[in-house]
């Protein structure tokens, strides 16, 4: 059976001066130097499959690449080299409230987005009984969504996309706004999702909820893959990289304690 | 459900759900809506009357009706295109975090200022039969459809065009609006093209927005289609529409890194 989504060999490479003004074009632009923030390559020779119905964690530090690969996943960014393949309808939730506006209320944001996503007006309707029931927003759902807290925009959002029909949902670090109860009700969605065969990849800094929803995963360091595998192991070994690395540590004890 | 398979009725929901918020989230909260809309051109209109009529003395038969035929499809031409030039930049968290189809932006704002102009025409009707005794035409009902057709197809690719651009060299939004500054005293909005020496007015019909304001005009204003100016507007959006397209298929992969 093919694998619900893979990719083969990315590498990435942003151009560094983004955004190229007639300043730049008239002076010439300057070469920055390579860090963790601006090198050469965002993203080198990853690659990994998820099979359908499994659950897939990206973990690693800021600026390792994770968003980049969502979002060549998604089809927001381009690969240079490498291919990517996904086998179904995806829906994202990469940014909270990406799609939405504030001046319109939550059910029309519904609307909006599930229409952004890609699904019918119909399917919308069809659906938004059950999207509103699992945001539990009860009647702020008519009342304009810049008078939410981020909590509730969090629910609208992810209540959307996780009754929306998409086989491949790809969710970066949106989770985590959402009050416990609410992160629960979460968690028992995306395994009821995977249970239906639904296929999860998901970028996160909170190893528990890692360690609870995804099988396998990889960890990313400067673009690389530094590790992979069952996502338990993953993460024990990233945690245990980053308390080597973390400050105070690597000097034997807290500087300046006498 | 990725951008590259929407068909034709998910991106017919998707555009009107985009010009419905943009519509809605202007219109909310604001009690003289519509009449917002109506009032800058009329305003506009109004102090270029002053200027010329009053002031100048120029003398031109039914300045007033000349003036306010040409200025509504004129506003939906240049905030419609002065707009969509933002509209990559304005919308970057759909462009980033969303795959929809990207070209859709652009037309958005297209679509938005149509709407305008469809919101004014009982305006702009009511005018020309008080101030100049011009009664609507039941041929209109099917003319106007013509012309509103026409003007998308017009103004889209300039739309297209200068969003795309202006997602690689952020000057464009600027070069663009001083640009729509110059072309409303380029193109004959506030004097007719009888009025410009013999000479020069040769260049002034070679402007192909005088070819669609004046498409407008003859329309309100003789109640024919003016089939010579509509043919070159029309020439003039294919090949547009032609550079747009080569345009988006070679830039448009890479602006979500860009904005």
């Amino acid at each position: 059976m093919t694998p619900a989504l893979m990719c083969e060999d990315l590498w990435k490479t942003y151009q560094r001066h983004r955004a190229i003004g007639v300043k730049s074009l008239l002076l010439g632009a300057d070469t920055p130097r390579e860090t963790r923030f601006s090198r050469e390559w965002a993203l080198s020779e990853v690659g990994f499959e998820v099979p359908r119905g499994r659950s897939f964690g990206v973990i690693g530090p800021n600026g390792s690449g994770k968003t980049t690969l969502l979002s060549i996943l998604l089809g927001t960014v381009q690969e240079d080299r490498g291919r990517v393949s996904l086998n179904g309808r995806v829906a994202s939730l990469l940014e909270l409230g990406a799609g939405f506006h504030g001046d319109l209320t939550g059910r029309e944001n519904v609307f909006l987005y599930g229409s952004i996503l890609g699904m019918r007006l119909a399917e919308v309707r069809q659906r938004f009984d059950r999207i509103a029931e699992f945001s539990e927003l009860e009647d702020a759902i008519d009342t304009p969504l810049r008078t939410y807290s981020a909590g509730m925009v969090a629910r609208l959002g992810f209540s959307t996309i996780i009754n929306s029909p998409a086989e491949i949902l790809l969710i970066d670090e949106v989770l985590a706004v959402g009050d416990t109860r609410f992160q629960a009700k979460c968690h028992q969605a995306l395994r009821e999702f995977r249970a239906r065969q639904g296929t999860l990849v998901i970028v996160s800094h909170n190893m528990k909820e890692l360690n609870e929803v995804c099988d396998e995963g990889i960890c990313l360091e400067l673009g690389r893959v530094v590790d992979a595998g069952p996502i338990a192991r993953v993460v024990v070994r990233y945690q245990e990289r980053m308390a080597a690395m973390a400050p105070g540590k690597a000097a034997g004890g807290a500087p300046g304690n006498r | 459900m990725s951008a590259a398979d929407r068909s034709l009725p998910q991106l017919a929901e998707l555009l009107y759900v985009l010009v419905r918020k943009e519509l809605k989230a202007r219109y909310k909260n604001r009690f003289l809506g519509y009449v917002w809309a109506l009032a800058n051109p009329f305003a506009f209109a109004f102090v270029y009357w002053i200027a010329f009529k009053f002031i100048m003395r120029m003398e031109i038969e039914n300045y007033s009706l000349f003036l306010i035929t040409g200025m509504f499809p004129w506003v939906w031409l240049s905030v419609g295109v002065t707009g969509a030039t933002r509209s990559f930049i304005v919308n970057a968290s759909l462009i980033k975090k969303v795959n929809l189809p990207r070209a859709i932006l652009p037309l958005g704002n297209v679509a938005q200022e149509m709407v305008h102009f469809g919101f004014a025409l009982p305006a702009i009707i009511a005018f020309l039969w008080f101030a100049g005794e011009i009664r609507p035409n039941a041929s209109w009902l099917w003319q106007v459809p013509v012309l509103l057709a026409l003007q998308v197809a017009f103004v889209y690719p300039l739309a297209l065009s200068f969003a795309l651009a202006n997602a690689y060299v952020r000057d464009i939004e600027y070069l663009v609006g001083i640009g729509f500054s110059l072309m409303f005293f380029a193109t004959p909005m506030v004097y007719p093209i009888s009025m410009v020496p013999e000479e020069f007015r040769y260049y002034f019909e070679l402007n192909p927005l005088h070819a669609m304001m004046q498409s407008w005009r003859t329309l309100f204003l003789q109640g024919t289609l003016d089939a010579g100016h509509m043919a070159y507007a029309a020439a003039f959006a294919a090949v547009t529409g032609v550079i747009a397209w080569l345009l988006y298929r070679k830039l448009a992969r890479r602006i979500g890194e860009l904005v």
